[in-house]
């Protein structure tokens, strides 16, 4: 596998940030009110996939 | 290569997953006034000593104290108004002082390259920033197309957001009206210098 070591760098530098420490709990409220990850689907309230996108899942299933 | 496709839609690393969900978070917070469902869920948030965490904190305090209808009638002021609200949070107004103009056009544009467009019981312009920051976690956790790596999502953020993200949190931070709202102008200023300190180390993806 290749080693990308500004990769690296960047994540380690998220991992130090502030940031992970307070998403954990975030990520329970996002997931516990679920309307964060409904946004993008049809019946959420931000958006709904474009005919394209949506044929795109479509071809990709298997 | 749809199988490849298929794996890079499922292969998102902790950090980012952390991201996209700091992303979704104030989103959520952003959009429109809570539910009581998602004040209740503030109430349980546990936080650190960083800035990012002592606001939450300090926001988690607030979800407890005030009550629901003082909450939703503080998002009405700031935001919507009668007439208009103190802070308009849409991109268009804050690069031209005009509600649907150019930068909004672009974005339009890149939304169309994305394949994504407002349901249709969305009534404000693309470029309220709970929209930019719905399709940042998306464009961070391949929810449309494809999962984009961190060099396009650095220009997506340098394009839509990074011109103005911050003024706007400065804006909900120190607003004369916001209680409530201040911690999360400042989760939302932080979390924004992260953003752009990690994409400055970062543009292979």
């Amino acid at each position: 596998m290749k080693i990308d070591k500004s990769k690296n760098t960047r994540r380690e530098f998220l991992r130090g940030a502030a940031v992970t420490a307070a998403s954990v709990t975030v990520a329970a409220t996002v997931s516990k009110t679920a309307s964060a990850s409904d946004t993008m689907n049809t019946t959420g309230s931000g958006y709904q996939k474009t005919k394209h996108v949506k044929t795109y899942y479509e071809t990709a299933r298997f | 290569m749809s199988t490849q496709t298929a794996e890079n839609l499922n292969i998102i690393n902790n950090e980012d997953q952390l991201r996209a969900d700091m992303y979704s978070f104030l989103a959520n917070l952003l959009r429109a006034e809570p539910s009581a469902e998602l004040v209740n869920q503030l109430t349980k948030l546990e936080s650190d000593e960083s800035p990012i965490g002592k606001s939450i904190k300090t926001l988690s305090k607030l979800a407890s104290s005030l009550d629901l209808p003082t909450i939703r009638d503080e998002y009405v002021r700031i935001f919507i108004g009668v007439g208009r609200g103190e802070i308009l949070p849409f991109a268009s107004y804050y690069l031209t002082g005009f509600l649907k103009d150019k930068p909004l056009a672009k974005l339009r544009n890149d939304m169309k390259e994305i394949g994504i467009q407002l349901a249709e019981n969305v009534k404000e312009p693309e470029d309220h920033i709970a929209s930019l920051f719905d399709m940042m976690s998306g464009l961070i956790l391949g929810k449309f197309s494809k999962k984009f790596s961190i060099g396009e999502q650095k220009d997506f953020f340098n394009k839509h957001l990074a011109p103005w993200v911050d003024l706007l949190m400065r804006d909900i931070e120190s607003s004369r009206i916001a209680v409530f709202y201040s911690p999360i102008g400042t989760i939302g200023r932080e979390f924004m210098e992260i953003e752009r300190s990690s994409f400055s180390m970062d543009v292979t993806g």
